[in-house]
């Protein structure tokens, strides 16, 4: 191995000036989640507006103006600044204890990512305050919706400032993702034996570096249309507004296996510990993650068959396979929790949770792949239920078991059980009640992006129902709110493993691991040296 | 026990089909048909690893809460190639269910029996009949109305003036995007007389949701009349 060289010392050990300036991945790792965990309270909070502005028809609670800069900042804050920053946090704080290392690669270079990530979260959400309040062309901008004739306030400006800093920020951390593994690992941990969530890094660490750089693109883009007249996406110059959905989508559409991959590495871990078996298909696991990465670079433009304008075909199937390495991934999760020994403790509950909603987000894609279909389906209530079921009762769910399986590393002490299952059954409910109706009101014919309806449209009851889902929903996030304060303030003294059975390096060191993560490497000779480590008569069946 | 599951999904989804319209445009037709088949695809899938998945939580349990690990297997992999080569194969079938249907629809007669541009506009649609020289123009307040024949195949062409919008008419389970610098053209061919409705699928700014308008398909008779009675007004 290369050898390591020292961490930079921190300026301070403790104290507000310890966070400000530290260079601990791990320290840096709870700073991302808990700013995600923030925008996603904001996040939720906006939601809960648009619900109770739908839950009858013909409300005036929020005018139309309003509404869409809620809807835009809803949208906005939970792909840009909650569910992939959640990700990059874990993985901030876990990939250099899962490969056995001290530190990230570039300490520095990670502390400057988190910084412009909370920057240009509060850029973006600066909006609201100034004359015309904030950006509300969608979470998507698109030209010439975006442009300074249709959007002129400043805080569209705000909004593009703002995301291109999380987009420079992102394209950071992910240099550290992939370097860290690769060149970091300790003696005896070989690339095929590093934990299934830090391949999935590896794997979304090459999406961002593929992805980013077009959205930072399209955001200049756009700037110098508003601000010099550059007029690429003007068609009255010879511009044309369909290029910038290319471009958008080109980042857009690998950016929600940003958001994805990370969250099938978590549900693995999960799954495996819990089942108290090995991970069953490894090789399978990876290679899927990397297929689905490769395959989503092409296939952007199945969000555009409505134009009219692209080579449909060519794009459904290309989305069509996808579905193949996806599917891989749920049967070797069902392969390992197979003939083993299950137990439901709450971060195994909302792993469950995930697959039952996962399955719907993904079978429903692959009916928005078929253009005959997308042609109805696309940016009605149809779609906002597939892309929940995907990214709310997917990855939120998976963030929601992250976060309950290493709390205890984190923190020192677990989340309680009781509050958690209670968390659990508001969220699982909750859910489905909020976004199975939206189906059929898609189906209906109700769009997407829409203040109000009209009540002889016959959309009212279902509408109530999302809405009562969304209430449920929040008293579930109130429950975990709750549960953390609490929990915070017990320490109790927690064995290395406390959920036992934990296979990866991480639960070979102590509740809260110590600076430079381990005060001894245990041997790593398989790929679960922690398990081999607590429960050697079972070692035999540690893959090699 | 799993079979029967699978059986009830898949009468479940079919009797849900019914529920979305197929005979106000031939072109529905053709796509409901592909909406039924995902549908039963989607609903057998789902009821198929659902409950296995539930199946395995239920069957696996821990048993006695000192154990430390379940069996001991990691890889299988004749199983692991049949659950890559069984889904490829079934996507390739959607994919064959998918092609032909959107040729079908896609596809343009020419020369079409009528033709009606439409523009989308910030907030509502003006439709113009150039044979006839009519034009209808609405405002967000009053959605204007498009007139068809039935059984008659109308071009639509399709513009816009400011942003993009999108017209979609949810009984022929169709929307195009309405985009500034191109015309999008497409047929409809109704096949029922009766009133729909119709609304802008693509976010366009404030008034958005305000951007309706209906579709109302009549016979060739008095499709006619009505153009005629209109054609003074342009
Ligand atoms: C947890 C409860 C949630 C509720 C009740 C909720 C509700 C909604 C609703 C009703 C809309 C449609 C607004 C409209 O089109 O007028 C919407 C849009 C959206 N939601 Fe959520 N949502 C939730 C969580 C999430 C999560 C976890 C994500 C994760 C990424 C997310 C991402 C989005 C996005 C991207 C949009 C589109 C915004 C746009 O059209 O620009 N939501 N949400
Ligand atoms: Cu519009």
């Amino acid at each position: 191995m290369t050898a390591v060289t020292a961490p930079p010392r921190e300026l301070a050990k403790s104290g507000i000036v310890a966070w400000l300036v530290t260079t601990d991945h791990k320290r840096i790792g709870i700073l991302y989640m808990l700013t995600s965990l923030g925008f996603f309270l904001i996040a939720g909070f906006l939601a809960d507006v648009i619900r109770l502005q739908l839950a009858a028809p013909q409300q005036n609670i929020v005018g139309p103006a309003a509404y869409n800069q809620v809807f835009t900042l809803h949208g906005t804050a939970m792909i840009f600044l909650f569910v992939a920053p959640f990700g990059f946090g874990l993985a901030n704080y876990l990939i250099p204890l899962q490969i056995g290392a001290p530190e990230m690669a570039f300490p520095r270079l990670n502390a400057y990512s988190f910084w412009l990530f909370l920057l240009g979260g509060l850029t973006v959400f600066a909006g609201v305050v100034t004359q015309g309040g904030a950006a509300s062309a969608g979470w998507t901008a698109f030209a010439p919706l975006s442009d300074v004739r249709v959007s002129a306030g400043v805080g569209q400006d705000l909004w593009i400032l703002g995301l291109t800093m999380t987009s420079i920020s992102g394209i950071m951390t992910a240099i550290n993702f992939l370097v860290t593994p690769i060149v970091f690992r300790a003696p005896g941990m070989s690339m095929w034996r590093i934990p299934i969530f830090t391949w999935e890094m590896i794997a979304t660490a090459l999406l961002i570096m593929m992805a980013f750089p077009p959205l930072t693109t399209a955001f200049a883009m756009l700037l110098l249309d508003r601000h010099t007249g550059a007029r690429f996406f003007d068609p009255g110059s010879g511009g044309d507004p369909v290029l910038y959905q290319h471009i958008f989508w080109f980042f857009g559409h690998p950016e929600v296996y940003v958001m994805i991959l990370p969250f099938f590495g978590v549900i693995t871990e999960v799954v495996a510990v819990f089942s108290r078996k090995p991970v069953f298909g490894y090789t399978g696991l990876v290679l899927a993650a990397f297929a689905i990465a490769g395959l989503s670079m092409g296939v952007w433009a199945h969000h555009m068959f409505t134009t009219g304008a692209v080579a449909n075909p060519f794009f459904a199937g290309m989305s069509f396979l996808i579905a193949v390495p996806t599917g891989i991934k749920f049967f070797n999760w069902i392969a390992t929790m197979w003939k083993g020994a299950i137990s439901f403790e709450t971060p195994m509950l909302f792993a469950i949770g995930f697959m039952l909603n996962f399955l719907i987000g993904g079978i429903t894609g692959v009916m928005l792949a078929s253009p005959p279909i997308d042609y109805h389906a696309e940016d009605s209530y149809f779609l906002i239920a597939h892309f929940h079921y995907t990214l709310g009762g997917g990855s939120m769910f998976a963030i929601f078991a992250a976060l309950y399986f290493w709390f205890p590393k984190i923190w020192g002490a677990k989340l309680d059980e009781r509050l958690g299952r209670i968390h659990f059954a508001l969220m699982f409910l909750g859910f489905n009640l909020a976004f199975l109706p939206m189906f059929f009101l898609g189906v209906m014919g109700m769009p997407r992006r829409v203040y109000t309806y009209p009540a002889q449209a016959g959309w009212g009851l279902l509408n109530l129902s999302s809405s009562i889902g969304a209430a449920l929903i929040t008293i579930g996030t109130a429950v975990l709110v709750w549960n953390v304060i609490v929990s915070l303030r017990k320490k109790e003294p927690l064995p290395d493993d406390p959920w036992g059975g934990g296979y990866s390096l991480e639960w070979a060191t102590s509740c809260p691991p110590p600076e430079f993560n381990f005060r001894a490497l245990p041997p790593i000779r398989s790929k679960r040296p922690a398990f081999d480590l607590h429960h050697p008569e079972y070692a035999k069946d540690s893959q090699k | 026990m799993p079979v029967r599951f699978v059986a009830l999904a898949a009468a479940v989804a079919l009797t849900g089909c019914a529920a979305i319209p197929h005979d106000a445009t031939q072109q529905a037709g053709v796509m409901q048909g592909v909406w039924a088949i995902f549908i039963t695809a989607a609903a057998v899938v789902y009821a198929l690893v659902a409950g296995l998945i539930v199946w395995a939580a239920i069957a696996y349990r821990r048993r006695d809460p000192a154990t430390v690990q379940g069996a001991g297997f990691s890889q299988n992999v004749p199983l692991e190639l049949a659950w890559t080569v069984i889904p490829l194969i079934v996507v390739g079938g959607l994919f064959a269910v998918t092609y032909p249907a959107e040729r079908h629809v896609e596809s343009v007669v020419t020369p079409p029996a009528e033709t009606v541009q439409v523009t989308g506009f910030r907030w509502s649609w003006r439709f113009t009949y150039p044979r006839a020289h009519v034009t209808v123009e609405g405002t967000s307040d009053k959605p204007p109305e498009l007139v068809l024949p039935v059984g008659r195949t109308t071009e639509i062409r399709l513009a816009s003036s400011d942003v993009i919008h999108a017209f979609w008419v949810p009984a022929f389970l169709f929307k195009r995007d309405a985009i500034p610098g191109i015309v999008n053209v497409y047929d409809y061919t109704p096949l029922r007389e009766g009133v729909y409705p119709g609304r802008c699928a693509e976010y366009c700014g404030t008034y958005h949701a305000h951007m309706s308008f209906t579709v109302r398909v009549v016979s060739p008779e008095e499709f006619a009349r009505w153009l005629r009675d209109h054609g003074t007004a342009a």
